[in-house]
């Protein structure tokens, strides 16, 4: 470590050789003939390693990369995979909480609510879902629901951070940065950690996938929903590639009378590499993304071309190609499930618009044989409340509940086919099974290959770490 | 406190000569208590002991018996005299991990071989555990000599454990709090004007033979970027290399002549910004503007232009309010406070109003801490230090002096020194207001409409109703110019209610939405929320504290105004050491204090002053005490900040962090004699700069005749025998870009501009607390958006991708340095992006305008980005280029831009989690002034702007030697 910028991460002082740049092979891409753009695989890291070289894991992986689903707002877990049946016993009976953890949100006269939607079990495992997820139903035993976990925060955004980055306040690395951060990614020519966001940015922004004390190289890198993929990636309209290549050759050239003044100074043939490897994405990532080619049925599948299921179904889809391709951890955002008021209109239209995208996602992966390496998570930054102010007057929805959700896994190294920890009748608190966030965190970490004790950096005076003070993996819901 | 092996090279030799042959060890009794208990204390006892309920494995290690007794695995921890028998000593070990689990868990807290050592033969040794009383003797007796030995023990205000409290230090972890006296300059051979030289060479590795003095073009290029933040116009650099003054005299003016400049205050105060984590908005859910945020950001160029004392510059941001009573401008003093305001913070009605108010003291007592002390207090704020001599108390008694600070945005009429101009953008304001108005107006009117057939169908009489709806009519119409909404609809229900008429026989809240109505009138309402904070931009108002009572607060959603009894109502915040840092979890009570330590070991002068325990006056006290010339740590602090701003690399290498984790000054004797002489010349930044820039030093050519020879022997690069080069950050690059494209304002500062962000950034919808944020709509005319950077609106949850890309620190994190990695996506923005586009067609319109032939044209770039004329080569390539490009502009037609009027966003409602789709008007739009745009440029000049937009991405512009 040659140094502790908090804003800086690593910083070359005196080391010409080391260099850092976003998806780059280090210093041998100036020199390796470009072959073959998106499958290249790197089995070692090579000499002059860029940040994004594989490494070995702490520990036997039992997934290889990792697909976040992450609902954005706080799903419900009562009006989805958490059944509470006492809550039709309870409905619109008074709901009282007082004491000093009361917020302005829950004054004014607050009943309990029952659920307007119907469950059933579904699968061999018997899991609880509500109906309306009818395509997830089908592979109910690929997953691992897991209703103990619990977080700090009762607002968006320090809730989004802490579940992202372990820390509320934000600024630390996301997880998909650690993850980077541990592991490298398998392809050098992509970024190791792809963020696939709403057309509008969640709560909290973009500092929910950053690189926060890390180098910048294990930065989120979002493919924007709409309009350019990665912001600037092509030039102005009528420049073309031939074009730019003119102007690339003269800067090519200015750039090297430059170096041979200054052939000490090592950043600078790093910083000619970038600009080469940038001309080469920028024709390259759109063909990437473009999912027109997909077969047919696979489209249909997702749900491409529905209206509800479009946006997300690319997401998953893309998702996928992007895992297959190399990409060690990608991060999907479906939102907002922040459902104060009309929950069953809400969530009914949440979960029509992820139901089927999700479930052909587990199926794809499953077919291709990647579900068994692929590490797959469900959850919102916090559970629903059991209660509710009714505000509107006559229909009904629930507030924030850091105390309670669902969270799902599937894939590499999950218990399919279990339902671990239990909430209580109301769902209000989970009482089976609590964890704290940060032991989700170690968990996911251990089925990566990671030991969060291990994966740390120094940075304000301490070894930091994704749990930000250790914790424990939840045993229960490894297989 | 030994975690770091790497602090403790002392120790690390004492443990190659282990293990130690027990004919010399100590007695076990004694190794208990010196060694064995403190490192239980440190390493096992938080899982083991701390807490009962939490005791991890069974195995609890507070007693001896129950050590014998072992955990879970049944068998005992220690069996006396048998190490290797002995499961504490073999999971200490670590290689016994088949067996037992590897002790502590975590790899950085692993046990050091010393340490694994003592518990070795102590175990050998018997195990013995002296009782308490047998414990004191044995540490009575052995005091003075485990002192000389293991270090020394700190005087503090006192750990939470006595363990704490007497633990010892290795002497070189407390450098900084060691009373500051400026040491002798060095005198070597040479004869050294310039005494930092003096203590380099002194430092020099044998066989390191410095740098040669850089050229002078290099030199000037150099100073005026790390002075202005800008490149050295081709007239100054004409006039430097034709100056016939000695090198050293004419450089001594150039110095002096960019120390005058106004835009040194805007480079530099960016420094500080970075530091204190400047933004214009409050992050977290809302975000919302901080309307007068951007007087702070124009006090600190002020207080640097003005070279400020520093001293000064410390009581005003951290006591300003408190020291204005008699001031002439109190303005100026307010708005200096917006300091302790820094952090993102927020209260919605979703969060404890306690909780919210605790992370605004722990963010202020971090943030003091670290700014001015190099202390990031945070560590000790559920538990004493883990490493330095700061306990909890110190924590708490910090924070005490905060207890009554109050946040608020408080009148502080404009100064005359202030930029007032540019307040009529506010009708853009204005506009959306009545946009918004419109929107609920007619949302009104649907539920009006709606609420007949509901009757109708509900078979309910509307007498009533209609009624109520008339009075709220007639009230509507009476209110004059309406700033708040207050829908006829919802006047009717409300008035139905207070009369007592049950629910069911009124329509419902909202009715008659169609489901985007539901995100139409959330929009609007809150829409009308943010305006408010908009607003107050334009207000003769500080973002500021004062000192009182804390109010009862539930949520903020308006900017905060000083209340009328701020010493009377609210409550009288008693701050308490707050268990595991959780505000509901009061234990004992502290009074204001400052960092006990600093005291002790630098200022025991100060050590009995107290600090004030009335509403009124503890800041002052605490910014008296930090700004004094007796601590040990202030001015250390900022001449390493300086330094490290200079030179890119500092002397203690964290200028944050002077804790025992933090890396150890390279040049101890220098940074003392630097901090001395700041005081001394009266806490002048503006003298430290002389200094530092008149030195060899600094003056050095950044590349070394023998660069293999330097690399060996000063591995670290830590000899300062060359200069090292640096990169350009993003605000130097895009204000340097817009300098040589002549379309740069040199106005100093005024209300937050908004230059053109990239498009779809700036279009890019993203979610505040029940709504979506405003559109970043740039400032209509161009000499408006050609401001400096340091001018431009910061928002939190929408940075400009340019800067972000570029290193610029996020505002969350205080920033003590830069980063200048190399990213990917840096060369799309700078190769690919309109605002590259359009600089370099405005620098080509100028060239043009400015030469009067091809090659003067290309001469003249190069001298503007480059600070050079161009070689022959490089002439002939450019103009080769030129042509070349201008003939395939003849062949390209470029449309006029076309410029948004309106942006339909499509989001997901709250409500229905139904798509909708909303239109946000662009307001500026109507009056919007393109840059100069292809479409009107000639082929010639488009050909040569790509030649600019080469010379703009290249590295010769990028890099500084």
């Amino acid at each position: 470590m040659s140094s502790y910028f908090p804003c800086a991460g690593h910083r070359a002082l005196h080391a010409p050789t080391r260099r850092q740049f976003l998806y780059s092979l280090g210093a041998s891409i100036g020199s390796v003939a470009f072959t073959s753009f998106l499958s290249r695989e790197l089995q070692a890291a090579p000499a002059t390693a860029s940040p994004l070289a594989p490494k070995p894991g702490h520990l036997p992986a039992k997934a290889k990369s990792c697909i976040f689903l992450m609902m954005e707002g706080g799903p419900s877990h009562i009006d989805t995979f958490d059944p509470k049946p006492k809550l039709a016993d309870l409905h619109l009976q008074e709901f009282v909480r007082e004491g000093k953890m009361k917020s302005a949100m829950e004054s004014g006269k607050r009943y309990y609510v029952q659920s307007p939607f119907q469950f059933a079990k579904h699968g061999q495992s018997g899991a609880d879902m509500a109906d309306n997820w009818t395509h997830l139903a089908r592979v109910a035993d690929d997953l691992c629901f897991f209703r103990g976990c619990q977080v700090d925060s009762v607002n968006h955004p320090t809730a989004m951070y802490q579940m992202n980055t372990g820390n509320r306040f934000g600024g630390d690395p996301g997880i998909g940065a650690w993850v980077t951060y541990g592991l490298g990614s398998l392809n050098q020519d992509l970024p190791g950690f792809v963020v696939l966001p709403e057309v509008s940015y969640p709560q909290g922004g973009a500092p929910n996938w950053g690189n926060g004390f890390l180098p910048a190289s294990f930065q989120g890198t979002p493919l924007r929903a709409k309009g350019s993929p990665i912001l600037d990636l092509t030039p102005p309209v009528g420049i073309t590639p031939d074009h730019q290549r003119t102007n690339l050759d003269l800067l090519g050239q200015l750039n090297r009378d430059h170096a041979a003044q200054h052939p000490g100074h090592g950043e600078l043939a790093a910083r000619m590499d970038s600009y080469e490897l940038a001309f080469r994405m920028q024709m390259q990532v759109p063909g990437l993304i473009d999912l027109e080619k997909e077969d047919p049925k696979l489209k249909e599948m997702y749900g491409l071309g529905q209206d509800a299921t479009d946006a997300f179904g690319r997401k998953c889809l893309l998702a996928r190609k992007l895992v297959e391709k190399g990409v060690r951890f990608v991060q999907l955002y479906a939102g907002t499930w922040d459902s104060h008021d009309y929950i069953e209109r809400a969530h009914g239209n949440l979960v029509r618009n992820v139901d089927q995208p999700i479930a052909a996602l587990l199926t794809d992966l499953k077919q291709r044989g990647l579900l068994d390496e692929t590490l797959v998570v469900w959850c919102g930054e916090f559970g629903r409340s059991p209660d509710n102010g009714v505000r509107g007057g006559t229909q009904y929805g629930r507030d924030h509940n850091p105390h309670a959700m669902t969270v799902w896994m599937a894939g590499g190294g999950v218990k399919a086919g279990h339902t671990i920890g239990a909430t209580d009748e109301t769902g209000d608190k989970a009482v089976e099974c609590v964890h704290h966030v940060r032991d989700l965190h170690v968990t996911l970490l251990r089925l990566l290959g990671l030991d969060d004790n291990k994966l740390t950096y120094f940075h304000g005076g301490r070894f930091k770490q994704l749990s930000q003070f250790g914790g424990q993996p939840i045993s229960e819901l490894i297989a | 406190m030994k975690f770091l092996p790497r602090l403790f090279p002392a120790l690390l030799a004492v443990s190659g000569l282990l293990p130690v042959p027990s004919a010399l060890a100590e007695d076990a009794g004694a190794l208990f208590v010196r060694r064995v208990w403190p490192l239980f204390q440190e390493k096992c006892l938080a899982c083991h002991g701390k807490d009962e309920a939490k005791i991890k494995g069974g195995l609890d290690m507070r007693t001896a018996e129950a050590l014998r007794q072992g955990g879970d695995s049944e068998e005992p921890s220690v069996v006396a005299g048998q190490p290797e028998k002995s499961a504490l000593y073999l999971s200490v070990t670590r290689r016994h991990a088949d067996d037992w689990e590897p002790m502590p868990p975590k790899e950085n807290d692993q046990l050091t071989a010393e340490q694994i050592a003592w518990v070795k033969e102590w175990i050998a040794g018997g195990a013995p555990w002296p009782d308490d009383a047998t414990q004191k003797v044995i540490a009575k007796a052995n005091a003075d000599k485990w002192s000389a030995e293991d270090g020394i023990i700190v005087p503090t205000s006192g750990g939470l454990a006595p363990e704490w409290t007497n633990r010892r230090y290795q002497p070189e972890n407390l450098w900084a709090y060691r009373p500051l006296q400026k040491p002798a300059v060095p005198t070597p051979a040479a004869d050294f004007q310039n005494p930092i030289d003096a203590f380099l060479t002194a430092k020099m590795p044998a066989g390191v033979t410095p740098a040669p003095l850089a050229d002078r073009r290099t030199l000037l290029r150099r100073a005026t970027f790390d002075l202005l933040g800008l490149p050295p116009t081709p007239e100054e650099v004409a006039a430097f290399l034709a100056d016939p003054a000695a090198d050293d005299a004419a450089f001594a003016e150039v110095i002096e002549r960019l120390l005058a400049a106004p835009h040194y205050g805007e480079k530099w105060g960016q420094h500080w910004l970075d530091v204190v984590r400047y933004a214009d908005s409050s992050g977290f859910a809302n975000d919302y503007v901080r309307g007068n945020a951007w007087r702070y950001r124009d006090y600190v160029i002020r207080a640097f232009n003005a070279d400020k004392p520093y001293d000064q510059f410390i009581r005003e941001q951290i006591a300003g309010d408190e020291l204005a009573g008699d001031a002439s401008q109190p303005s100026e003093l307010l708005i200096a406070t917006g300091f302790l305001r820094m952090g993102p913070w927020e209260l919605t009605g979703m969060e404890v109003a306690k909780i919210a108010r605790q992370r605004f003291l722990d963010d202020v007592t971090n943030s003091v801490g670290e700014t001015f002390l190099a202390h990031s207090l945070q560590c000790a704020r559920c538990h004493d230090h883990k490493f330095d001599p700061v306990p909890t108390r110190d924590y708490y008694g910090f924070q005490a002096v905060f207890a009554t600070t109050q946040l608020s945005e408080r009148p502080a009429p404009f100064l005359p020194v202030e930029n007032i101009r540019g307040f009529e953008e506010r009708k853009y304001l204005e506009q959306r207001h009545r946009h918004y108005l419109a929107m609920l107006q007619r949302l009104d009117e649907k539920s009006l409409t709606a609420a007949g057939s509901w009757f109708v169908e509900k078979k309910i009489d509307r007498a009533a109703w209609d009624e109520a709806v008339a009075a709220a009519r007639q009230q509507q119409g009476g209110t004059k110019k309406r700033r708040a909404f207050n829908g006829v609809f919802n006047s009717a229900r409300t008035a139905m209610q207070k009369r007592g008429v049950p629910e069911n026989q009124y329509p419902p809240k909202l009715h008659g939405f169609a489901p985007e109505d539901f995100g139409h009138e959330r929009i609007a309402r809150k829409g009308l929320e943010r305006l408010k904070w908009e607003n107050d931009r334009y207000e003769p108002y500080a973002f500021a504290v004062y000192a009182g009572r804390t109010p009862n607060l539930q949520s903020v959603y308006q900017p905060l105004r000083p209340p009328a009894d701020a010493l009377k109502a609210g409550e009288l915040e008693e701050t308490a050491i707050l268990t595991g840092g959780d505000p509901f979890a009061a234990a004992a009570k502290v009074t204001p204090a400052v960092l006990s330590a600093a005291n002790t070991l630098g200022a025991p002068e100060l050590a009995d002053s107290k600090l004030p325990e009335a509403i009124e006056g503890r800041r002052a006290a605490l910014a008296e005490w930090i700004a004094s010339p007796k601590n040990p740590l202030t001015a250390r602090v900022m001449v390493n900040r300086i330094w490290l701003w200079h030179f890119g690399t500092a002397l203690a290498g964290n200028p944050n962090n002077f804790g025992g984790t933090g890396k150890k000054p390279t040049h101890p004797e220098l940074l003392d004699w630097l901090a001395a002489t700041f005081v001394e010349k009266g806490w002048s930044v503006k003298a430290l700069h002389r200094a530092i820039m008149n030195s060899a030093a600094y003056r050095r050519a950044s590349a070394h005749p023998e660069p293999q020879q330097l690399a060996e022997k000063d591995p670290n690069g830590t000899s300062y025998a060359v200069f090292q080069p640096r990169r350009l950050t993003a605000e130097e690059m895009r204000d340097s870009m817009l300098q040589v494209s002549g379309e740069l304002n040199p106005t100093l500062g005024g209300i937050p501009v908004r230059p053109e962000m990239n498009l779809e950034a700036a279009l890019q919808p993203r979610q505040v607390m029940g709504t979506f944020a405003e559109a970043w709509q740039p400032n209509p005319r161009p000499e408006q958006r050609h401001r400096r950077s340091i001018y431009a609106l910061r928002i939190r949850g929408q940075l400009d991708p340019f800067y972000e890309v570029f290193n610029a620190p996020s505002p969350d994190l205080s920033c003590e340095g830069r980063d200048a990695s190399t990213v990917t996506p840096q060369a799309f923005s700078l190769f690919n992006s309109q605002a590259s586009y359009d600089r370099a067609l405005a620098f080509a319109a100028r060239l043009l305008k400015e030469t009067i032939n091809r090659e003067g044209a290309i001469t003249r770039a190069f001298q503007l980005v480059y600070a050079r004329a161009p070689r022959p080569a490089e002439l002939a390539s450019c103009l080769q280029h030129w042509d070349a490009m201008t003939a395939r502009h003849q062949t390209l037609t470029f449309a006029p831009p076309q410029i948004p009027r309106e942006v339909v966003r499509e989001a997901v409602e709250e409500n229905t989690g139904e798509k909708f789709t909303f239109t946000e008007p662009l307001e500026v739009a109507a009056d919007f002034v393109p840059d100069l745009k292809p479409a009107t440029a000639p082929p010639e000049t488009r050909g040569l702007a790509e030649v600019c937009l080469v010379l703009l991405n290249s590295n010769e512009f990028a890099y500084l030697y």
